[in-house]
C-alpha cells in the first residue's frame, strides 16, 4: 500500500518510521531537505523535497497513486489545502492533523468531505481524551478499548501486596475465568507469557477482558478506586485548555503557567479553571496551591524532563495519579520505570490513530497498539483459514503470539483452549514486535 | 539490568550468515560458464565444478553452523557486508582461474584478475586471452556484469530479507553516486527496477550484436562485457577484432547507454523524456563527449593524415566513450594518433561518466560539483558579500554535500597518486605506474607502456595493490575505507 505523509515532523516522521517497518510503501514531502535526508539515509523509504501544498511536488511523490495521503505539518491550514489537492490527484484517501475543535464536530464533517478530506487526526484532543480515562479509571495504567469497549485491554501496575504477585499464570487460570493476561511488561522488556510464568511485583500486567469483568479485575490486584475532584495542571498547553473545556464540569482544575502572556489567554479560552501564572517547580507554589489536597497532578509542558521531574514531586506531596506528558520516545522507558502513573505521548496517540483508519480502509495492515516491544492486531478470520480448524489448544502457536480476546457478532468473548473460532470473528492478537506477518497467515 | 545485546558493536553473526547466502548466489551463477563448457565439450568443465562445490561447501558448512537472525543489520553491518562480499565473490570466483589448465594462474594472478572483473575494470593479467576455454570467457564476461550493477544490488533484489533500513545501508555503500535515488519507496523494488532496465539493454544488446557478424557465443559475451562497461573480450584485439562499422557503433551506443545514470533511464523507460534530457549532468556528458572527441578528430587529422572514412569520426568516438565510460574497449591503436591522446585519455578516465551508472571514474557529477565550487569561490574574491550556491539541476546543494564531494575528491587522487608511487618503487616506469593506478582506481582496465598489453608484468605486491585499488575505486572509497576507521569497529 502506498502512503504519502506530508510534513516531516515529529508526529510524520515516527508515523513513517513505523509504516516503513509495516511493510508499506511510504513516500514523505516535506519542504525541509536537512529533515528529509535524515529519514531517507536511514530508512526505506523514499523523499520528495517541495512544499506540501504544491501540485507539483504532490504529482511528484506520486500521490495519484496513494491509498493514503496523511498531512502532519505543524499548520492545520496547510494540512487541510494538501489533502484537498491530493484528493484532487486521486488519492483515494486522506487525513489531516487539525488543531481546532470545530473542525471535529459531526455537522462540519460533510464540508471536509466535500473539499476532499475524509478524516482528521486532532493529537491534543485525542491527549486529552486519554488523560480523562486515565482520571475516570485512576486504577489502571492503560485503558483500551476495542470494538465499542466490548473488548477491554487494562494495563495494571501490581505491587507486593497483590494477591496473584508470585502465582503462575496456570494457577491464576484455574481459578479465575473472566480475563486472560495477554502481555506482561517487566522493565524494559514485554513478554508474551505462558501458563508457567509468573507475575512478579512490580511488573505491568495487561489483562484482557470483557465489560462486565473489570471490576474483578481492579479487585483481584487489590487497587482502589478512587473519584478524582481536584486537579492540577502544570502547563496551559493546548491539550491543557482541550482538557479543561471537556471536563471542567466533573473536576475543578487549577492550571499553573509560568508565561505570565500565556496567563492572560488561558482564562478566556477555560473560563472555569483557576489560572495561577507561576513556575509548576517551585514546591512553596504547589503547597500554597493546595498541592496535597489535590487528587491528579497532571504535567503537560513542553519539557518532558520538567514533566517526569514535576509529577515526581507531586507524588511525595501525596498525590494519588500522575500524568506526565513525554514527547521524547526515548524518555518514555525511563518514565515508565519510575513511579508516574500514566505518560501522554502525542506522536503514539496520533500514529495509533492513523493505524486505525488504516485498519478501516480494510488493507493488510491492522495492528493498532504497540506496547514497548509487543504489538496488539485485530485480525478477522477468514473463511477457510488454518485457525478455523482445530480449537485454540491444538492450535500449535509459536511461543512469542497469545489470544486476547474475540468478537463474534458485535459480543466480546474471551478465549479458552476449547474455543473454535468461526469465519467473521474478530480475534485480538498479542506477539512480539514483527512477528505478525507470522500470525496473519493463520487467519488468510 | 539492560539488555547486553543492545550494546555490542556489530551483528558479526548475520554478516557471516548473509555472505553465506550470497555465496549460493555465487554458485549458481558459475553454473552458467559450467554449461557453456559442457556445450562446447570442454576439457575444464571440472574447473566450475570445483568452484561450484567448493563455494556450496563453505556456505553451507556458514548456514548449518552459524545461528541467528537476520535482524538489526545497521550502517556497520552494511558497510562490512558490502565491502566483504566483494572480496569473497572474488576469492571463490578465481577457483575456476586456479583449476582450469588454460589460464592455470598462480593465486596473486588470478585474484586480480577476479577481482578486475567484479570491479569492472577490465585489466587482465593474461597475455593471450584467444586460448581460453569458452567457459572461462563466459566466466570473466559474467563476472563484470555481475558486478557492473552491483553484487548487493542484486542481493537486494531478489532476497526479500534483506528489505529493510539494512537493505538500504547496503544499497548506498554499492551504488555509486553522491546522493542516491529513489525510484520507489522500498529499496527492493529500486532494486528490482534497476536490475530490470539492465537485463532488458543487456538481452537487447546481446540480439543486436548477433545479428551482426559476431558469433552467439561473442554476442553474449561481449553484451555481458559492454552493459557492464566493463571491458573483458574474447579477443586480444577486442573490438577491433571484427572489421566491422556495425560492431563498432552497436557497442558505441550501448557503451553510451551503461554511462547514463540509471535512474534517468528508468524515468525515460516510463514516458518522463523531459526529465531525463534535461538532467545537467547528462548534457554535461553528452558535451564533454562531443568536445573531446572534436579534438581527438582534429588532432588525428592533423597529425596523421588519414586517408578519409567513417573511422576518422568513429573511432576517436568510439575510443573516448569507451575510456569515459571506463569500458576500456579500443579498436585501433590509438597511440599512433599522436603524444596529445595519452594525457587527454587521462583526463577522461579521471572524470568518467554519469554517477548511477555502471561506470567507474570518480564521475561527472562531482566533476560539475567541483567546477562550481571553484568558481564560486574565485568570484567570492571580487564579490565577497554575494551568495554563491553550487546548484544542480536547479536544486541549491548543501554546503555538508559539496564539502563530502571535495573530500571524495582529494581521497581519490590521493588514492591514485599512492598507488601509483608504490608501483614506481616495484620498479615500474613512473608514467606508466601513474596510468596503471588511475586506470584501476577508476576501474576503466586500460594500460600504457608495460601495461598496454596486459598487466602481467606488474609485480605480485603490485597486483595486490591494484586488486586493493579496484575494490576501493567501484566502492567509492568511503565505503571501504570507513572500515579502516578506528570508530567503525568501537560503539
Amino acid at each position: 500500500m502506498r502512503i504519502v505523509i506530508a510534513g516531516a515532523g515529529e508526529v510524520g516522521s515516527h508515523l513513517a518510521k513505523l509504516l516503513s517497518r509495516e511493510e508499506q510503501d511510504i513516500v514523505v514531502v516535506d519542504d525541509d531537505a536537512r529533515k528529509l535526508a535524515m529519514l531517507d539515509a536511514n530508512y526505506n523509504l523514499m523523499t520528495c523535497v517541495g512544499s506540501p501544498v504544491s501540485f507539483r511536488t504532490l504529482r511528484d511523490a506520486g500521490v495519484h497513486e496513494a491509498d493514503l495521503f496523511i498531512a502532519v505539518t505543524p499548520f492545520e491550514d496547510r494540512n487541510v489545502t494538501s489533502c484537498s489537492i491530493a484528493n484532487f490527484l486521486g488519492a483515494r484517501r486522506s487525513v489531516a492533523r487539525i488543531d481546532n475543535y470545530e473542525f471535529m464536530k459531526s455537522e462540519n464533517k460533510s464540508f471536509f468531505t466535500g473539499i476532499g478530506v475524509n478524516d482528521v487526526i486532532y493529537p491534543e484532543y485525542l491527549a486529552a481524551q486519554e488523560i480523562r480515562t486515565a482520571l475516570k479509571r485512576g486504577w489502571a495504567r492503560n485503558w483500551f478499548e476495542l470494538n465499542n469497549g466490548e473488548i477491554i485491554l487494562i494495563g495494571v501496575k501490581v505491587r507486593e501486596n497483590t494477591g496473584i504477585v508470585g502465582h503462575q499464570l496456570r494457577e491464576l487460570t484455574m481459578s479465575h475465568h473472566n480475563f486472560h493476561v495477554s502481555a506482561i511488561k517487566r522493565r524494559r522488556d514485554t513478554i508474551i507469557p505462558r501458563g508457567d510464568d509468573v507475575i512478579m511485583a512490580n511488573d505491568i500486567v495487561y489483562f484482557t477482558t470483557t465489560s462486565q469483568h473489570v471490576e474483578d479485575i481492579r479487585k483481584l490486584c487489590n487497587k482502589v478506586s478512587y473519584k478524582v475532584r481536584r486537579v492540577m495542571i502544570m502547563g496551559g498547553s493546548r491539550i491543557a485548555v482541550r482538557l479543561a473545556s471537556m471536563a471542567s464540569d466533573d473536576w475543578s482544575i487549577k492550571i499553573i503557567e509560568s508565561n505570565p502572556e500565556r496567563c492572560r489567554r488561558l482564562p478566556e479560552l477555560c473560563p472555569d479553571c483557576e489560572v495561577i501564572n507561576a513556575d509548576g517547580r517551585d514546591t512553596d507554589v504547589l503547597i500554597d496551591e493546595g498541592i496535597t489536597e489535590t487528587d491528579a497532578f497532571i504535567a503537560l509542558t513542553d519539557s518532558s524532563e520538567t514533566n517526569i521531574l514535576a509529577c515526581l514531586t507531586a507524588k511525595e506531596y501525596g498525590v494519588s495519579k500522575t500524568i506526565a506528558e513525554v514527547e521524547n520516545i526515548q524518555l518514555i522507558y525511563q518514565a515508565e520505570g519510575l513511579n508516574i502513573g500514566t505518560i501522554i505521548n502525542k506522536k503514539l496517540l496520533a500514529s495509533s490513530k492513523i493505524f486505525q483508519v488504516l485498519l478501516d480502509s480494510d488493507t493488510g495492515s491492522s495492528k493498532f497498539l504497540s506496547l514497548a516491544d509487543a504489538e496488539v492486531a485485530e485480525l478477522e478470520v477468514r473463511e477457510g483459514s488454518r485457525i478455523t480448524r482445530h480449537p485454540v489448544k491444538d492450535l500449535d502457536l509459536s511461543r512469542d503470539v497469545t489470544l486476547g480476546g474475540l468478537v463474534r457478532n458485535g459480543r466480546g468473548m474471551l478465549i479458552t483452549g476449547n474455543t473454535v473460532f468461526e469465519p467473521g470473528d474478530k480475534v485480538v492478537v498479542f506477539c512480539l514486535s514483527g512477528l505478525i506477518h507470522k500470525v496473519e497467515k493463520l487467519f488468510n | 539490568m539492560f539488555k547486553k545485546s543492545g550494546l555490542r558493536s556489530i551483528n558479526y553473526r548475520s554478516v557471516v550468515r548473509l555472505l553465506a547466502y550470497l555465496l549460493l548466489f555465487e554458485a549458481i551463477f558459475m553454473l552458467v560458464p559450467l554449461g557453456v563448457s559442457l556445450y562446447y565439450g570442454e576439457s575444464d568443465y571440472y574447473a566450475f565444478v570445483t568452484g561450484i562445490l567448493l563455494t556450496l561447501l563453505v556456505s553451507g558448512f556458514i548456514l548449518t553452523s552459524v545461528r541467528g537472525g537476520l535482524r538489526d543489520m545497521g550502517k556497520r553491518e552494511g558497510y562490512l557486508l558490502t565491502s566483504l562480499v566483494w572480496v569473497v565473490f572474488s576469492v571463490f570466483g578465481m577457483v575456476p582461474f586456479i583449476v582450469s589448465s588454460s589460464p592455470g594462474l598462480g593465486f596473486t594472478d588470478a585474484f586480480c584478475e577476479t577481482m578486475s572483473g567484479f570491479t569492472t575494470t577490465g585489466c587482465s593479467v593474461l597475455e593471450d586471452v584467444e586460448q581460453l576455454s569458452h567457459g572461462i570467457h563466459m566466466w570473466r564476461c559474467l563476472m563484470q556484469w555481475i558486478g557492473g550493477l552491483g553484487i548487493m544490488i542484486f542481493t537486494l533484489a531478489v532476497l526479500p530479507m534483506l528489505n529493510s533500513s539494512g537493505g538500504m545501508q547496503m544499497m548506498n555503500a554499492e551504488l555509486p553516486g553522491i546522493t542516491k535515488e529513489k525510484l520507489s519507496p522500498r529499496v527492493s523494488q529500486t532494486a528490482k527496477r534497476l536490475w530490470m532496465i539492465y537485463l532488458l539493454l543487456t538481452v537487447l544488446l546481446a540480439i543486436l550484436l548477433c545479428l551482426g557478424p559476431m558469433s552467439l557465443f561473442d554476442g553474449i559475451c561481449h553484451a555481458l562485457s559492454t552493459m557492464s562497461t566493463g571491458g573483458f573480450s574474447t579477443h586480444n584485439d577486442s573490438i577491433g577484432a571484427w572489421n566491422s562499422w556495425y560492431v563498432r557503433l552497436v557497442v558505441l551506443i550501448f557503451m553510451f547507454i551503461g554511462g547514463v545514470n540509471f535512474a534517468l533511464i528508468y524515468k525515460a523507460s516510463v514516458g518522463r523524456f523531459r526529465i531525463s534530457w534535461s538532467d545537467e549532468t547528462f548534457r554535461m556528458y553528452v558535451r564533454l563527449i562531443a568536445v573531446v572527441t572534436l579534438i581527438l578528430v582534429i588532432g588525428y587529422i592533423v597529425n596523421s593524415h588519414p586517408r578519409w572514412s567513417v573511422g576518422v569520426i568513429v573511432d576517436p568516438l568510439f575510443q573516448v566513450v569507451s575510456t569515459v565510460t571506463s569500458t576500456g574497449f579500443s579498436v585501433t591503436d590509438y597511440q599512433s594518433w599522436g603524444a596529445f591522446v595519452f594525457p587527454i585519455l587521462l583526463g577522461l578516465m579521471f572524470v568518467g561518466a554519469s554517477a548511477g551508472s555502471t561506470s567507474g571514474g570518480c564521475k561527472l557529477d562531482r566533476i560539475i560539483f567541483l567546477f562550481k565550487n571553484c568558481r564560486n569561490e574565485i568570484n567570492k574574491c571580487i564579490h565577497p558579500n554575494r551568495v554563491f550556491s553550487v546548484s544542480i539541476n536547479g536544486r541549491v546543494q548543501s554546503p555538508e554535500l559539496v564539502s563530502k564531494v571535495m573530500a571524495f575528491l582529494w581521497l581519490y587522487m590521493g588514492l591514485i597518486i599512492i598507488g601509483a608511487m608504490m608501483l614506481v618503487l616495484m620498479g615500474m616506469p613512473i608514467s606508466d605506474s601513474l596510468f596503471a593506478s588511475l586506470s584501476c582506481v577508476g576501474n576503466t582496465g586500460l594500460g600504457a607502456g608495460v601495461t598496454a598489453d596486459s598487466f602481467a608484468s606488474v609485480p605480485d605486491a603490485g597486483k595486490w595493490m591494484l586488486s586493493f585499488l579496484m575494490l576501493v575505486g567501484r566502492l567509492e572509497i568511503f565505503t571501504v575505507l570507513v572500515l579502516l576507521s578506528r570508530g567503525f569497529w568501537h560503539k
